[in-house]
């Protein structure tokens, strides 16, 4: 009894600090207060949810089964189906499922203060982004690792199927560019930035020969040159810019960049992978790993205080310079990555139910990782909210907003109700090693700033901070780069198995002109939204980002739709709401933002009425403002057409998935529909829990261990 | 002295095993239990076809 009391006590301590943590992050108004409490408050959530929610929905919902064999187990050919230790697997799901996304998306929301953030990511992911992962990976697994579209096509039929596919493709086009926009926001005019990561280029083909002809496999070893190189680059960065005379050489504009990104994307795309795409994969893996534990560390030894408010006018005037729009629904799109994102759906439909030892792993791999990478969002939020607001809104304002010299910044974020002083805005950019900071739009620059302080705080002080951002930079702009030349690739596979259903060679996909071709047409997508982005005279960022949290978010709802509808076809309507509710949740999120992309008559919320204003200007000979030219007001007006037009095709295809789902969970409920379920058949399992093989079934002889 | 090794051991294993330094050993215990009459991938053939797979397959990454 005694036992048993102590196992409870601790949850009900963990349960106080938790409970102390939100009162008082929910309660601070006016005095700022330490980021302590935000670390606090998030553990202890995700502590309670993984011990009883996640079990709950292990053990009642899934009825998880470890006396039944995985794919893992029962199609084990040492590649793709191979019983892999928990703990690896959970690395290895984490590091794909970790991106940028949760670090761009916190610091973009921050400018509604920190606690509307907040409350989403981690409530968020407890309820929605974890289950939604989690329910996923059971049910791949169950399906011998079935994609997501795959089995949106079998589980609620080929309209359903469809759209999943389509939302794929656009997702990965609207992503790329956004993502890539991101890297030409915080390299331009960065001699410095523009120099080390041009240097990844060269370091990566060495890796990638030395790893294909010298020692195939050694991974390790080629990481370790690798990283050590990748620190001479940044170092040399900052000779470049600051004593060798070439920091002209080496400042480019954005349009330049943006050329520079298209160019490499397609080159990255027809080129075998292991000379370029591979080795920048493990560099950046690393560097991600590394950095994001840095990061945690620096933030406990130094504990910063929070200089963000909790919630600033914005969050309820809808008037933020950062991005427009009220809190509900668009703090909900802005964070995607962290909160509940569509995008691990793909991947816990991929690789990781492949490699799974027992199905109730899913639990810490499925649930424990999303947890993991909700916490890196909230490290990310806090490096936003401990910089002075002043500067914060300087750096991601847009152009029209603040102008492009400190003084201007200065005046108008004090405008905005935020006084800064201009020398403030300059002297951060000097410690920074940057010439100017102002409307560095994006988000990375601003997390590559808050970052400097948390790291120079633990190492090297004042003196290393310009170091520690650069260091920042190169780290978002590898592995965002690694995502913009993997995705390009994927992109070309896609689309060549698409056109290959009507033009036979294309399917091959290593014949070159089929290559070449889907490849340049993936790039000059992405690449049309990139250049669009960068010139944009309403700023990129502010008009793409919610196109593609919207976008992101569809496909989380396809992924609940499909779960959904699993857990009715499983019998399990008792317990249906554990989907339904983040999934009503979701659409009624996307479709708001929708209404509001499309409907709105606030221009600068609304796309269309953005495109009728400015095509008025423009018919009346004038340019509209924040375009300074007619030229840009034209341009201002094709843009929004077209992303006025994708929010309609995303908004349109929420709508068609559920409503094809809703019509197969009507008919089962019903009884007019036989509820078939697709799993793979049950095996009897050798497997322990440690990944040890038995002589007899799992759980034979001592009683059943199901749901243990 | 060996117990004090402990952690630098599992680190290590853990490193060797994620980075897919092990990947190549994993799959040659397998293949000589199941396929003892058939000749194994030799290191390069493999690693080739590891990658391969995983860059051609859309779930395998993350923004």
């Amino acid at each position: 009894m005694g036992n048993r009391f102590g196992r409870y006590a601790i949850w009900i301590v963990i349960a106080i600090v938790g409970a102390v943590s939100w009162g008082v992050l929910a309660l601070s108004r006016g005095e700022t207060i330490n980021a302590v409490w935000l670390l606090f408050a998030a553990l202890a959530t995700y502590a309670i949810a993984y011990r009883f929610y996640a079990r709950f929905i292990q053990r009642k919902v899934l009825e998880t089964d470890d006396t039944r064999a995985t794919p893992a187990e029962r199609l084990n050919n040492g590649q793709d189906f191979e019983p892999m230790d928990r703990r690896v697997l959970f690395g290895h799901h984490f590091a794909a499922i970790a991106g940028a996304g949760p670090l761009v998306g916190p610091v973009l929301a921050a400018q509604l203060g920190f606690l509307p953030g907040t409350f989403w990511i981690i409530f968020g992911v407890i309820l929605a982004g974890a289950v939604q992962d989690m329910t996923t990976l059971f049910f791949s697994m169950r399906r011998d690792g079935k994609s997501l579209g795959q089995m949106a096509r079998e589980e609620i039929g080929p309209v359903g199927g469809a759209a999943a596919l389509i939302a794929v493709l656009a997702i990965m086009v609207i992503l790329l560019a956004v993502l890539a926009l991101v890297v030409v926001n915080a390299l331009a005019d960065s001699p410095w930035g523009s120099f080390s990561i041009a240097m990844t280029l060269p370091i990566a083909l060495l890796m990638g020969v030395y790893l294909r002809f010298l020692r195939p496999g050694r991974v390790l070893e080629v990481s370790v040159i690798g990283v050590a190189l990748l620190f001479a680059a940044i170092i040399g960065g900052g000779y470049i810019s600051e004593a060798s005379g070439y920091a002209e050489a080496w400042t480019f504009s954005k349009t330049q960049i943006v050329w520079a990104l298209i160019a490499y994307g397609f080159i990255a795309s027809v080129l075998p992978v292991w000379l370029l795409l591979a080795p920048r994969d493990y560099l950046s893996t690393f560097m991600k790993i590394g950095t994001i534990g840095l990061l945690g560390i620096g933030i406990i030894i130094t504990l910063p205080v929070l200089q963000m408010p909790s919630t600033t006018p914005f969050a309820f005037n809808g008037q933020g310079p950062v991005f427009a729009g009220p809190l509900f629904p668009f703090v909900f799109i802005t964070i995607a990555c962290g909160a509940l994102s569509g995008f691990h759906a793909l991947i816990a439909s991929g690789t990781t139910p492949k490699l799974i030892q027992k199905e109730s792993q899913v639990r810490f791999i499925g649930y424990g990782a999303m947890l993991v990478e909700s916490f890196v969002a909230i490290m990310a939020l806090i490096a936003a909210a401990l910089l002075d607001p002043g500067i914060y809104f300087a750096m991601n304002a847009t152009a029209g907003v603040v102008g492009s010299t400190p003084e201007s910044a200065a005046t108008a974020v004090t405008n905005l109700g935020f006084a800064v002083s201009a020398e403030s805005i300059s002297n951060t950019a000097t410690n920074v090693g940057e010439s100017s900071i102002v409307s560095r739009t994006g988000g990375a620059p601003t997390l590559a700033v808050g970052m400097s302080e948390i790291f120079a705080g633990v190492i090297g002080g004042q003196a290393l901070q310009a170091f520690w951002y650069h260091f920042a930079i190169m780290f978002e702009a590898l592995f965002i780069l690694t995502t913009v030349d993997a995705g390009t690739r994927v992109g070309r596979f896609m689309l060549q198995d698409l056109i290959g259903n009507v033009y036979r060679p294309f399917a091959n996909a290593s014949w070159l002109p089929g290559n070449i071709v889907a490849s340049g047409l993936i790039v000059a997508a992405w690449g049309y939204f990139l250049y669009a982005g960068a010139t944009d005279p309403l700023g990129g960022i502010n008009q793409l980002f919610p196109l593609f949290g919207i976008a992101n978010q569809l496909l989380a709802a396809v992924a609940l739709t499909v779960g959904t509808t699993i857990l009715i076809k499983m019998g399990k309507l008792k317990y249906v709401w554990v989907t339904l509710v983040p999934l009503a949740w979701d659409a009624a999120v996307t479709l708001t933002a929708s209404w509001y992309k499309i409907f709105s008559s606030d221009p600068k919320i609304g796309f269309f009425q953005q495109r009728s204003d400015a095509l008025a200007a423009y018919n009346a000979g004038e340019v509209f403002a924040p375009a300074t030219t007619l030229e840009a007001t034209q341009q201002v007006i094709t843009n929004t057409t077209v992303q006025g037009t994708l929010s309609v095709l995303f908004a349109l295809a929420i709508l068609i998935v559920i409503a094809d789902a809703m019509r197969v969970w009507i008919g089962i409920i019903r009884g007019k529909k036989e509820p078939v379920v697709q799993e793979a058949p049950y095996e009897e399992s050798y497997l322990d829990v440690y990944g040890k093989t038995l002589e007899e079934p799992v759980g034979a002889g001592v009683g059943s261990n199901r749901n243990e | 002295m060996n117990k004090a090794l402990r952690p630098v051991r599992s680190a290590w294993w853990y490193l060797k095993e994620i980075s897919g330094e092990n990947a190549y050993d994993h799959y040659l215990a397998i293949h000589t239990t199941t396929h003892p009459d058939r000749q194994p991938m030799d290191r390069g053939e493999f690693y080739r076809r590891q990658q391969d797979e995983k860059y051609n397959n859309p779930g395998s990454r993350c923004p």
